[in-house]
């Protein structure tokens, strides 16, 4: 055995470059294994591990008595009574998120044995007229400070309630509440009931929950809320980004585990003359293979585990980012599986990797071993090597181009590797546009820029007496309006159908709304018996695009087509868009109050939203404007986007250093062929040309086939989502590359292979003629 | 007759061990000059000097009236594939290409068209009674065969100096001798030879002059 570890230590410190290289690229890969490891353990089941970790309640019990009792059977925990309240606070009563109506809990903090409420801006209400309002934390934390500095201190008000300050924003992923305040506080705001928030011991599925349900004191009892529908919930909105995640995940790891079999066969492949020499001196074919899987395994061994703590360190705040922002929380818990992995799956993998070809070196005779590399050897690719010989591209090129024909073996290990590569850029690539243009669609924020409704006299405040018509002149008077669109929102029933829809009556500028991105099907409204639906509420209905149905309002009916189907729901969450006539044809005698209706409003470009929104309060301090452009930003698409980023880039580099190697490998098997070429007049740049040309040639043809797998992989994810979501994605989201995208994806791929293959060319051109042909 | 090789004074050294000490040597255009010495006596190093395969530690090295010394790297591989044709003792081929793409190889860097680099070499084959083994290739040849496609190659470009480091040493008697006769008829027909060997029967044979080192100076 001693024998066997001298001879393999020798052998790590003769090849030092070689020993580098395989730590490095088992670290890098091990890095990607982990990382793609937490994701894919993150991804599976995350609602239920922040579930979990917040100690959420399974079932929330609303009582109208203060004092409810509290006990029932198989409870692990419980929480509670908290006294509640529903305010309604009124639109300009406080930030816009924070209006409507507001369950408000008392409680004296956010920890306790149920529901522990993630304060992650400012502190929570401890004093009296304090408020916590919740909020569902961004991805990062810069934008978490920014949002708590323009939140904190902010008031909600309430007419005939005392006026409150916003002292911090916290997250229940159980969603038990709105807003919370102290107990003191809470009683001055006059509490109309109580909520108790349970934690079963068995409440995994639907059953379980309703036997739970049932099991809670009926004595008071006004509602329950089961965590499932939460769940259901959020599969339905940020749960839809996981297959995404998922597919970074596994492409990571199918990459990382490439690599390290291309470079590990590679490096004994390449020692099969050092083989001979071992062989010839007595050790016996077991031994030499021992002497090369300890050769492997050392470096392999470093690497891994430097690897695990890399990928651990980057992975927890990756994974808390993207995991947060979509709103799980930022704790992310992975398994000990996953660095395990790391650090010995790893290393098992290398050395079976490395057993392959060291078995052949155990069939090897001692002879045959030490001839290799210096006896002539049938070439390989001769046609192609004849065929470029006699192209009229420069002759470094041509060699280039034919080199990666004599290794056909490590030649497709390193096309596979850069394929996934290119895959993995162009899938990131198409999922960033699509997931922006999602965003766009959703926020519409080139559309419309301030939204202004007359406030409602009944809260108390200041209000307009100008009419409806008279509130969209004023608008459409003010400097900056460039467009103005009126919205009344009311829900009315489709005949032969139950439930009632929502319909958004437009008038004025409703084509320049923003809704025809979000088109799915049809087209938008052109007439006034034509009406578009949104995608959700066609499924609900059962209707189809090209359907006729009859709007019933007050016994007045109106016969109405379907001419388009949108992505997602209307502006106040409506299932219907249709023109003003409409309305006035359906209810002539309505009685409109001018606060029914909202006014979009697009203004001219340049204009500051924030002087404009002033400027209308100025015009008539009746009208409360506001921001129709989000302060946060889509934190959906920041967490995808920073994802499909940190794995592009780390796919990338695993797969350079793929190719790195490659190159390696290859300047170390033909010095002897480098050394003649540049004694016959090659120069340096010729013979980086070489070498380059020989991986660039590989990463200009995995494009070809590396860009419609990334494609293949978008279009088929994609639609996943939607149908997750119930929504269905406009054209737009995947219509998302064009001939210069997928020229500069093209180039992504020969970009991979030239930096991976430029530091040993350099190598290469550097390489000492008399010492390379001398050391025959 | 002109100067072709003018060494002065060079000296080499590789860590501790002077491989080369003050070598001053001319070969004249037209000349064949052997080198010969016993192992490890500079013999190689004095040849990598002059094909600008290496640099000297101290001296001058000019060929063709072109100071070595004062090339780049870039300027070093653009002379050797003007001035300098070398043939190793083990060939060098590349196993991957035909035995007339190997020596078309050498006009092709230098940015030949490739039909007419392969009729320069088609004329090699000829003159070097190879012609029906242009398409073959290296493993499939044999030594000498191997050899006088090294040959080709290295005057592919018709150089100003002909090296040769021990171009017999790896092959059997016969092909040796023809090999000799090879590079005795191209310096009977003008070429400048210098060839480093350490068969006596060679230098005898083939050169004008032999220049014998020991211990890395020239001691006749």
């Amino acid at each position: 055995m001693s024998a066997v570890w001298r001879a393999a230590r020798a052998a790590v410190r003769r090849r030092r470059m070689q020993t580098f290289v395989i730590g490095l690229v088992v670290l890098c890969s091990t890095a990607t294994i982990v990382v793609a490891l937490g994701l894919l353990d993150a991804s599976t089941g995350p609602f239920d591990r922040a579930f979990a970790h917040q100690r959420g309640a399974h079932v929330i019990a609303t009582y109208d008595t203060q004092n409810p009792a509290t006990s029932a059977p198989g409870v692990e925990a419980v929480a509670g009574p908290f006294p509640e309240v529903v305010l309604d606070v009124p639109a300009d009563g406080g930030p816009i998120w924070a209006t409507g109506p507001l369950t408000v809990v008392g409680r004296a903090d956010p920890a306790g044995p149920v529901d522990r409420v993630d304060v992650w801006v400012g502190r929570w209400a401890t004093g009296a007229d304090e408020i916590v309002v919740t909020a569902q934390p961004p991805p990062d934390r810069a934008d978490a400070d920014r949002f708590g500095g323009d939140i904190l201190g902010k008031k909600v008000s309430v007419p005939g309630r005392p006026v409150l300050t916003i002292v911090g924003v916290a997250y229940s992923l159980g969603n038990t509440a709105d807003a919370w305040v102290s107990p003191a506080t809470m009683a001055a705001l006059g509490p109309s009931g109580s909520q108790v928030l349970y934690r079963f011991r068995h409440a995994a599925d639907r059953a379980e929950v309703d036997a739970a349900i049932a099991s809670v004191p009926r004595d008071g009892l006004t509602g329950t809320q089961s965590y499932l529908t939460r769940k259901a919930e959020v599969a339905a909105g940020p749960g839809t980004m996981l297959p995404f995640l998922v597919v970074f995940g596994v492409l990571g790891l199918v990459v990382a585990v490439l690599i390290v079999a291309n470079v590990v066969s590679g490096a004994v492949i390449s020692g099969f003359r050092h083989i001979g020499v071992l062989k010839a001196i007595g050790f016996t074919p077991r031994q030499v293979v021992l002497v090369y899987l300890v050769m492997v395994s050392v470096p392999s061994a470093a690497g891994a585990v430097l690897g695990t703590a890399l990928g651990t360190v980057a992975a927890r705040p990756l994974l808390a980012g993207a995991f947060q922002g979509l709103g799980f929380g930022a704790r992310v818990d992975t398994g000990l599986w996953v660095p395990l992995t790391g650090a010995l799956g790893v290393p098992v993998l290398v050395a079976l990797v490395a057993l392959v070809p060291a078995r052949l070196a155990h069939r090897l005779s001692a002879a045959e071993a030490i001839s290799a590399g210096s006896a002539p050897k049938a070439g390989r690719g001769l046609r192609v090597q004849r065929a470029l010989s006699g192209t009229r591209l420069p002759r470094a090129v041509s060699l280039g181009l034919g080199l990666p024909f004599a290794r056909p073996g490590r030649t497709a290990l390193t096309m596979a590797a850069l394929l996934l590569g290119v895959t993995t850029v162009t899938f990131a690539g198409g999922l960033a546009t699509s997931v922006i243009r999602f965003g766009d669609a959703v926020d519409r924020a080139d559309a419309v820029q301030a939204q202004v409704r007359p406030s409602n006299p009944d809260f108390g405040r200041v209000s307009t007496d100008r009419t409806d018509p008279q509130v969209e002149a004023l608008l459409r008077g003010l400097p900056g309006t460039v467009y103005v669109t009126a919205d009344l929102t009311l829900p009315l029933t489709v005949a032969g159908h139950r439930d009632p829809v929502q319909v958004d009556f437009l008038r004025g500028d409703a084509t320049t709304l923003g809704y025809q991105a979000e088109l799915t099907e049809g087209r938008w409204m052109a007439a006034p018996g034509e009406v578009v639906a949104a995608s959700k509420a066609l499924k609900n209905l059962g209707l189809r695009v090209g359907d006729t149905i009859r709007l019933t309002y007050d016994g007045r009916e109106a016969p109405v087509t379907i001419v388009g189907r949108t992505m997602e729901a209307g502006i106040a969450g409506g299932d219907l868009f249709a023109d003003w006539s409409v309305f006035t044809a359906i209810a002539p005698s309505y009685h409109l109050v001018n606060h029914e209706v909202m006014y979009s409003v697009r203004v001219q470009p340049g204009t500051s939203v924030e002087s404009y929104l002033a400027s209308v309060r100025a015009a008539d301090p009746g009208l409360y404007a506001w921001s129709a452009v989000s302060g946060l930003g889509n934190t959906y698409t920041v967490s995808v986007v920073t994802i499909s980023v940190v794995f592009s880039l780390m796919i990338g580099t695993v797969a350079a250093l793929s190719v790195f190697n490659t190159v390696l490998l290859n300047v170390r098997e033909r010095r002897r062929d480098l050394g003649m070429l540049k004694s016959i007049g090659m120069t340096p740049r010729q013979v980086v040309a070489m070498m380059v040309t020989s991986m660039a040639v590989l990463g200009l043809l995995v494009a070809v086939a590396g860009i419609p797998a990334g494609i293949a992989a978008h279009r088929l994810i994609l639609p996943m989502v939607g149908r997750t979501a119930k929504i269905d994605l406009p054209a737009a989201m995947f219509h998302v590359w064009n001939p210069g995208a997928l020229a500069l994806m093209a180039l992504a791929g020969v970009a991979i292979a030239v930096l991976g293959a430029l530091l040993p060319s350099r190598t290469a051109a550097r390489l000492p003629i008399a010492e390379v042909l001398h050391n025959e | 007759m002109t100067t072709v090789v003018r060494l002065d004074g060079v000296r080499k050294e590789f860590g501790g061990t002077t491989a080369l000490d003050g070598v001053s040597l001319s070969v004249e255009g037209g000349e064949a000059v052997a080198v010969m010495g016993p192992s490890g006596c500079g013999k190689s190093t004095l040849l990598n000097m002059i094909a600008g395969l290496d640099r000297p530690t101290a001296g001058r090295v000019e060929v063709h009236d072109e100071d070595l010394g004062a090339l780049s790297e870039t300027g070093l591989a653009l002379f050797r594939r003007r001035r300098i044709g070398m043939v190793f003792q083990f060939f060098n081929l590349l196993d991957d290409l035909s035995a007339l793409d190997n020596v078309a190889l050498a006009a092709q860097l230098m940015g030949i068209r490739a039909a007419q680099a392969r009729r320069r070499a088609l004329e090699l084959f000829d003159e070097l009674g190879i012609a029906d083994r242009r398409n073959a290739y290296p493993a499939s040849l044999s030594g000498g065969e191997r050899q006088r496609v090294a040959v080709a190659r290295a005057l592919m470009n018709r150089p100003a100096l002909l090296l040769a480091d021990e171009p017999t040493g790896a092959l059997d008697s016969r092909a040796g001798e023809q090999v000799m006769d090879l590079l005795l008829d191209l310096n009977q027909i003008g070429q400048t030879l210098l060839l480093v060997t350490h068969d006596t029967a060679m230098a005898e044979r083939c050169a004008s002059r032999v220049v014998e080192l020991a211990d890395g100076r020239v001691v006749a």
